[in-house]
């Protein structure tokens, strides 16, 4: 993956660390910053099925999840299974559809199985929603609610690459576009990684310090409405252990929490409107809270 | 926070809220200033409960200080609320100022009593106004210029005794310099303090993660390592000083930490290794 996108290191890590955490993720940043490319990569990086679905205004949930049609040779109702039956699905600008179809989406990340009519299908594994979001342009987008918000495991910020990193960008896609690394790993390599993630260590001060961490977030803040779920806490855990897997550890460590608590915690936290009219940056509260709660 | 209960008739008690208070303070800032100077003193409620407003409290009296603004807000989460009234605050009267606490009228959600509840008292230093420029101009005159003169006169005679003392002496023979060598002060070997170097041998006789955590409490002690830094952190900051061995003491014995217990003894066994280093002395050292 590396290899394609240029720079945004923390980003693909991010990526893969969910991957093996086994969870979803929402990637927000601004036009032009590949967003849309990594979540490729990733997808055609792991040799499985991946299909893409481009959000807009006038999507229904049927286009996401399949329905039901009549054969009429057969005289009988049949099942046409919709684009998210597929190990990674890119949910493309997935603020632009309205909460009907965003609800399909996320009720089938939850409860990893979609009912159409009487039959419920169960999705393949792995299951992996790679969702992007743009946060300018606000016009005509519907924000998702935070119960929905929460489904996703991480939530990563794409920045502006740096001018060496933009000359890089140039050299390689100023021509012919670069091919994607296909079946890097396979998808039975994903589910391995994912039973070795389950067996890694976190010592009880470790578990206690991302309850604490959680915990930090719930108490009464100026600009912090509501802190984050119990969710939260199993995604940081989940997480911290992909992170030490990475790192070639069968044990997570301190830094291993509390690298994963900013994309675990920033999309699972409401902002009073206080935070608009002071001009403060949300992500400046995340890095205060963390940064407040003692390492163990 | 002070309770007085019961205090309010039972009709008038019906009117308060029900609240769990958990906090009630009040604090000034600065505690210390002069007339015509600011200082806010800000009263802070923090309660179980979710709330928009809290009208309850009641000021005290504020006598000797002119009000220049009044500010309230209430900032919600998950589990209570934190009020805050910051008042703005300017001195009319000099000396010491005791200002009584506020209080809070609410039922009391655990008891079901009506009760007020009264914050700290706060004691603020007020120092007389700034001087006006005229005193400085008489202060000048009056003082600074013949004290000026007198420190002139005093200059004068000190450098007179100083040329009558550097006056040319009498050359008088000095013995010839001895030709051995200045004694060389011996130099201790720089050795680990007595703290780690016992908690390290008691981690080689009894490998326990309870002796193990003692062994990196004390290493992240002598780094003067804060409470909120990882490992990540004091390797970016540079914390051993570029100290090899203390590096790899720090880092092994980091993962021995958090190793599983089924692998606490390897963790150790290996963390022992770059630790001992660090506690033994030099070789060729004085000991």
């Amino acid at each position: 993956m590396a290899d394609t996108i240029v720079g945004q290191r923390g980003v693909l890590e991010s990526l893969v660390q969910a991957l093996i955490a086994g969870g979803h993720i929402v990637l927000e940043g601004p036009p032009g910053l590949a967003k849309t490319l990594a979540c490729r990569a990733l997808a055609t990086a792991v040799g499985g099925s991946f299909k893409r679905v481009q959000f807009t205004p006038d999507l229904l949930p049927s286009d996401i999840v399949g329905t039901r049609i009549f054969d009429q040779r057969s005289g009988e109702f049949t099942t046409v299974l919709g684009p998210i039956f597929a190990n990674v699905v890119l949910a493309d600008e997935i603020n632009r559809a309205p909460a009907k179809v965003q609800s399909a989406l996320l009720e089938a990340m939850q409860e990893r199985q979609v009912t159409i009519g009487p039959q419920t299908f169960p999705l393949p594994e792995p299951f992996v929603v790679t969702a992007t979001m743009n946060p300018l342009d606000s016009e005509g987008t519907y924000a998702l609610p935070l119960a929905q918000m929460d489904r996703f495991l991480v939530k990563v910020l794409v920045d502006y690459p740096g001018p060496e990193e933009e000359v890089r960008i140039l050299n390689r896609f100023g021509g012919a576009t670069p091919a994607l690394p296909e079946n890097v790993v396979s998808v039975a390599d994903v589910l391995a990684w994912r039973d070795q993630a389950y067996a890694v260590h976190l010592e009880p001060r470790l578990a206690r310090y991302a309850v604490d961490l959680v915990a930090a977030t719930r108490a009464p803040h100026d600009y912090v409405e509501r802190g984050a779920s119990p969710r939260a806490t199993l995604a940081i855990a989940a997480l911290a252990r992909a992170r030490a897997l990475l790192d070639g550890r069968d044990f997570a460590l301190p830094d291993d929490v509390r690298a994963a608590a900013p994309d675990a915690l920033r999309h699972r936290l409401a902002f009073n409107y206080r935070l608009l009219t002071d001009r403060v940056d949300p992500e400046r509260i995340v890095a205060d809270l963390i940064a407040g709660v003692p390492t163990p | 926070m002070d309770i007085f209960a019961p205090f309010v008739a039972p009709a008038a008690a019906q009117q308060l809220v029900r609240l769990h208070v958990r906090q009630f303070e009040m604090s000034a800032d600065p505690v210390s200033l002069r007339i015509g100077e600011t200082l806010r003193l800000k009263i802070v409620a923090r309660v179980d409960e979710n709330l928009l407003e809290l009208d309850e409290v009641t000021l005290p009296d504020l006598s000797g200080f002119e009000s220049l603004g009044d500010e309230r807000q209430c900032a919600t989460a998950y589990r209570g609320s934190r009020c805050t009234e910051t008042i703005t605050l300017t001195p009319t009267v000099a000396g010491d100022r005791t200002i009584a606490g506020a209080t809070l009228e609410a039922i009391d959600a655990s008891s079901g009593r009506a009760v007020r509840f009264s914050s700290n008292s706060v004691v603020v230093h007020v120092a007389g106004a700034p001087l006006p420029n005229y005193f400085w101009q008489g202060l000048l005159e009056g003082l600074i210029r013949p004290f000026a003169i007198l420190l002139l006169v005093a200059a004068l005679g000190y450098a007179a005794l100083w040329g009558w003392r550097r006056r040319p002496k009498p050359v008088v023979a000095e013995p010839p310099a001895s030709s051995a060598p200045p004694p060389v002060p011996v130099q201790a070997a720089p050795a680990a303090p007595p703290a780690l170097h016992g908690l390290v041998e008691t981690l080689v006789r009894a490998p326990s993660r309870a002796n193990l955590l003692a062994v990196r409490a004390e290493l992240r002690r002598r780094i003067g390592a804060r409470d909120e830094e990882t490992l990540a952190d004091l390797r970016a900051r540079g914390a051993t000083r570029g100290d090899a061995d203390l590096d790899a003491a720090l880092r092994a014995t980091e993962f021995a930490a958090f190793a599983d217990d089924a692998r606490l003894d390897g963790a150790i066994t290996r963390a022992l290794e770059p630790l001992q280093r660090l506690v033994s002395p030099p070789a060729g050292a004085m000991t």
